[in-house]
């Protein structure tokens, strides 16, 4: 104990704690990276590029080996290698410069998709993650599952058919279902339409888009479209939007306003004198949340009003079907409703 | 054979699955309510057009109003706590002289007449009986006060508004409004804290509940409290303030704990707990009156005599443990002293010492034994001539007697500070941790809720000794 | 208004109080295991209570009951297991408590199934009794807290409900011990087979779900032409329930 001396003890504690930090800090620890590098490996940086190679040709770009050593995040060697390890394994050609996709590496790279899409759809389902991780963790996933996992899982969800961006997700033989959709930044205004998907990369634009509350599966009216800024109408709110985020949204066009959207509104927005009829759910409420509303008579042609405001602001309590459930507002702001006298 | 045509089925109701699409389930509840709306207007006539009581929409009003809602709150909440403190303090002694005065010399004199040997009745009736009248003693009549108010209010309906009203606090953190509840029921128990998760109907915010009810000082961790902060924290006033200096000094402790709760369900809710699936919806039932002596008796079956029993369960080898320790020797010392002296330049750099780390780690049965566990250690350790010999567990009736003892062990102020505050943050007492794993049938969650409190007693009791040490 | 169909009660035998004894936990030897289901919060425990002479927890507070409770009751000298089973808004989810209330109706083959429900919340708890009428036709309803409904001035016809439902319809009273009686007559004449239930079933599904259901329901009953609730299993194998299709494979239910 003759060495003891408290603000050395103290100091050392402290050291330790940083030491720590950094160590173990979410995302950005040292330990995860060395993880990670660690388990990086061949196959995963073949798979991300037979994936990269896909997306661009579906765009109409074609890259060369500078574009992906520029793109991806491994290491030159490590990419040369895999390119070579692909051309062997007739996963692609290389025409000139150019990198091409061939039938089996197209295969594989849908292979690849199927399993990503169905993961988000997992994390969506099942768990509790939020959304802003479903991205970064499907695509470590992606490249542990094998064919077989995979359609299991694809089962155990009831083979859906999109993700929860509103990506098709690929069947076991590859087919895809079709989009027919624009960019919500290239609409002129007044058009009408249903958000059928937004892009989840880059992940500020994302973020900001999960931030201003946009849901899949809403209706919209474009009530403004320049060089500044988007805005459309919709759910009973205003959306302002610069072009660039909007340009992230892909809107499938109308015919007709089928949703009268002058009453439409957010559950949320509900008053305490006023009365609602329930349109619908977003498609934004899912899994287990989703089915707990449904169960609880949060139905399409319920009536509902508000029970009692909260002196703390939320949740508030609803009268549904002759109890009062109390919800809170980000639940309550998926769940659509058309107020009535 | 009989299987092929089962796969057949299985792949039929796949093929069929993938044509009915991802509205399936949606669909499927908003048929079956149709149809209970149909058969509801063909049976039901109503007499008049609302829906509910006009005195439950009145008491409604009254509860979660800006104004009254949090004032009731804290009002009701502290008279139960208040009723529970004072009113078990007459029982609790009468227990305490009948059980520990009467009835233990009673045993003992009866063991020497009939001329059992020392080590079988010392093992018997020092250790195990000892320390399971004590448990009894100290646990049985706050939580004969306390279980049956709370049931009250419970079988009232005004818990849930409680939920309502305080739901958005808990949400920041993560958490479930209800947890308030299985907080206060924290302060009776945790054990029973624990087993009340079950009104959290969402898996993450139930384990949230459960890892977190320990930081709510339990009945058996308030005498332990008022008994120290009486000693050494009022001393520090004026004789006048001393109770007032205590009593705050108890307080902070608990809201100290309350903290401590926030803090970690947040943390806990953004790292490890974040994939665990979250929903959040609250019913808020009709009032009715409570049945009285059927709630009573209920709760009194129900909740106190379980989990008093299961704290007997533990608690009977705790006991033995102390007595053991302290009467096989090795060399010249106890096992008791062996392990103290190993354990005292750890204890002192917590700003405790050897003797109370041993009695936190053979008191884990049971919080109530802590200070007779201490008294008798040090005891032995000094060799102060009070108590009842080797292993055997007692306390004084004067605080200033037990003082003079303690002090005699080498204890100071920051001894009494950071043993108020290690006893609010360590691990969960064994009922507790047995009940943690019986509930989420988990060793992984059962660990991490035994591990955490202990973990972060171990640094604040450091950070405090070490800041002590420096500024005085 | 008074339709041709025979309302449970029109044939009710009188009550004999002579043959009643409360059995609390003592279930050994019974004749026939009766379920008591119903949302949360709808008296199901007192009920429960009410028919053993047990004294398990009730609360004003919906998800008291997580573990199952079992006791017993004896009446003209036939002897009845009950079990309580957790509350629950409905059987399609996941949640433990509805996976322990489905699995039990299904696969522990009660001789018949109380459904207890909130009179005054008929509609809610509709929800729940059809869902579990697809599963069992062996029910009861026990239109419980039927105090509060006719205070808040709701009327309900009994006798269309029951034709509606196709089941037995008791109204009770369950704190007050109101129509006791009544619902032990009632549950050992479904339980003998005195009165034979014609479950509803569910109608407003739409058409591209029904025919699926349809289908694979024809299936199944081709494989298993004994079993009661095809269209619940087509439904839950549509669902991807990997329990019953564990339990298809091992012929669990038939
Ligand atoms: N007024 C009235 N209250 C009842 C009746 N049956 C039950 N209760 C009360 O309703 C509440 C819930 O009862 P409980 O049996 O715990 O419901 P469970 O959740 O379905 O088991 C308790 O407060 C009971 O006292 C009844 O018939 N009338
Ligand atoms: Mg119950």
């Amino acid at each position: 104990m003759n060495t003891y001396d408290p603000l050395n003890a103290l100091l050392i504690f402290i050291a330790l704690s940083i030491l720590i930090y950094f160590l173990f800090r979410p995302a950005k620890g040292w330990f995860w990276i060395i993880k990670n590098n660690y388990r990086t490996n061949e196959k995963m940086v073949i798979e991300d590029i037979l994936k990269l190679l896909f997306h661009n040709e579906n765009s109409g770009k074609i890259l060369n080996t500078n574009n992906l050593t520029q793109i991806l995040n491994f290491n030159n060697s490590l990419i040369i290698k895999s390119i070579e390890k692909m051309t062997a394994n007739n996963f692609i050609l290389l025409d000139g410069e150019q990198l091409k996709l061939k039938p089996l590496g197209r295969e594989y790279a849908l292979r690849i998709i199927r399993m990503h899409r169905l993961w988000e759809k997992f994390l969506a389902e099942k768990t509790g993650y939020d959304k802003s991780e479903w991205h970064e963790r499907a695509e470590q996933k992606e490249h542990e599952l094998n064919t077989e996992e995979t359609n299991l899982l694809a089962s155990k969800l009831g083979n859906p058919l999109f993700d929860p961006h509103g990506d098709p997700i690929p069947s076991k033989t590859g087919k895809m279902a079709i989009i027919n959709g624009v960019a919500l930044s290239t609409l002129p205004i007044n058009t009408v339409g249903e958000i059928i998907h937004i892009e989840d990369e880059p992940d500020i634009i994302y973020k900001q888009i999960l931030a201003e509350n946009i849901h899949i599966g809403s209706h919209i009216r474009v009530t403004e479209n320049n060089n500044t800024r988007v805005s459309f109408f919709s759910e009973g709110e205003e959306f302002k939007l610069a072009p660039i985020v909007a340009g992230n949204l892909t809107i499938s066009i109308l015919k007709k306003d089928i949703i009268n959207e002058g009453n439409i509104a957010r559950l949320s927005s509900l008053k305490k004198t006023e009365k609602a009829i329930i349109i619908g759910i977003s498609k934004e409420s899912r899994g287990e949340n989703r089915r707990r509303l449904l169960d609880l008579g949060f139905v399409k042609g319920a009536t509902v009003s508000i029970d009692l405001l909260n002196p703390l602001g939320e949740p508030n309590a609803y009268l549904i079907k002759g109890t009062a459930i109390a919800l809170r507002n980000n639940q309550a702001s998926k769940i659509l409703i058309k107020k009535i006298n | 054979m009989e299987n092929k045509n089962i796969d057949d089925i299985l792949a039929l109701s796949k093929e069929l699955r993938w044509q009915i699409g991802d509205d399936f389930h949606d669909h499927l509840a908003e048929g079956i309510y149709a149809d209970a709306a149909e058969i509801v207007g063909d049976a039901i006539t109503k007499k008049n057009k609302k829906n509910k009581f006009s005195i439950d929409s009145k008491i409604d009003r009254i509860v979660t109003s800006k104004t009254w809602g949090f004032p009731i709150m804290f009002l009701v909440l502290a008279v139960i706590l208040w009723l529970t403190i004072t009113g078990a303090n007459y029982p609790s002694s009468l227990l305490a002289k009948i059980l520990l005065n009467d009835f233990h010399p009673l045993l003992k004199n009866l063991a020497t007449t009939i001329n059992t040997p020392w080590w079988l009745s010392g093992f018997l009736i020092d250790g195990v009986y000892l320390s399971v009248a004590w448990v009894i003693s100290v646990m049985l009549p706050p939580m004969a006060i306390f279980f049956p108010l709370f049931t009250l209010l419970e079988d009232f309906g005004y818990l849930p508004r409680v939920a309502f009203n305080l739901d958005s606090l808990f949400k920041k953190s993560g958490a479930h409004g209800k947890q308030a509840l299985t907080m206060s029921m924290g302060f009776g128990c945790n054990a029973a804290g624990v087993i009340a998760t079950r009104i959290i109907d969402s898996p993450r915010e139930r384990l949230i509940a459960i890892i977190t009810n320990n930081f709510s000082l339990c009945n058996g961790r308030w005498p332990t409290q008022i008994l120290i902060a009486t000693i050494f924290i009022g001393a520090t006033v004026p004789a006048a303030f001393s109770g007032i200096a205590s009593l705050v000094a108890v307080i902070a402790i608990a809201l100290l704990g309350i903290f401590f709760m926030f803090f970690s369900s947040w943390a806990l809710s953004k790292t490890i707990l974040k994939g665990e699936v979250s929903t959040f919806n609250l019913e808020l039932p009709p009032y009715r009156p409570p049945r009285f002596w059927k709630t009573i008796y209920t709760s009194l079956i129900d909740r106190t005599l379980i989990v008093l029993w299961r704290a007997i369960i533990f608690a009977a080898p705790a006991g033995a443990v102390i007595w053991l320790i302290s009467n096989i020797y090795i060399g010249n010392e106890s096992v008791a002293a062996w392990i103290i002296n190993s354990l005292d330049g750890f204890g002192f750099l917590l700003g405790l010492n050897g003797v109370i780390l041993l009695a936190f780690i053979v008191a884990i049965p049971a919080n109530e034994i802590i200070i007779p566990t201490i008294l008798m250690l040090t005891v032995l350790v000094t060799g102060i001539s009070v108590g009842n010999g080797a292993g055997v567990m007692f306390e004084l009736d004067s605080a200033n007697a037990t003082g003079e003892i303690l002090r005699a062990g080498g204890w100071t102020l920051l001894t009494a500070v950071n043993i108020m505050l290690f006893s609010l943050l360590h691990n969960p007492c064994s009922t507790t941790i047995y009940t943690i794993y019986k509930e989420t049938k988990s060793l992984k969650w059962t660990t991490v809720a035994t591990v955490l409190p202990v973990i972060m007693g171990l640094i604040v009791t450091f950070l405090v000794a070490q800041i002590w040490r420096i500024v005085f | 208004m008074d339709i041709k169909v025979k309302s449970a009660c029109d044939t009710c035998a009188h009550f004999n109080a002579k043959g009643l004894k409360k059995l609390g936990v003592n279930t050994s030897n019974f004749d026939f295991v009766i379920a008591l289901a119903g949302n949360p919060n709808t008296g199901k425990s007192t009920v429960f209570n009410a028919l053993t002479g047990l004294k398990q927890h009730t609360g004003n507070w919906p998800g008291k009951t997580v573990t199952r409770a079992e006791g017993g009751f004896e009446y003209n000298e036939k002897k009845y297991k009950l079990i309580d089973l957790p509350g629950t808004y409905s059987l399609l989810s996941t949640s433990e408590d509805e996976e322990v209330a489905r699995n039990f109706i299904l696969f522990g083959k009660p001789s018949v199934t109380v459904i207890v429900v909130d009179a005054s919340r008929l509609e809610r708890n509709l929800n729940l009794v059809l869902q579990i009428l697809e599963i069992t036709d062996k029910a009861v309803l026990c239109l419980n807290l039927i105090d509060e409904a006719t205070r808040n001035g709701i009327e309900i016809n009994t006798r269309t409900l029951a034709r509606d439902l196709g089941i037995p319809v008791v109204p009770t009273s369950a704190r007050f011990n109101k129509g006791i009686p009544e619902l032990i007559q009632t549950i050992s004449e479904v339980a003998s087979g005195k009165i034979w239930c014609k479950p509803h079933r569910i109608k407003n599904i739409p058409k591209n779900i029904e025919k699926a259901m349809e289908k694979l329901a024809t299936k199944i009953e081709k494989e298993y032409p004994t079993i009661p609730n095809s269209r619940w299993i087509a439904l839950r194998l549509l669902e991807g329930d990997t329990q019953i299709i564990k339990a298809l494979k091992t012929q669990e239910f038939v």
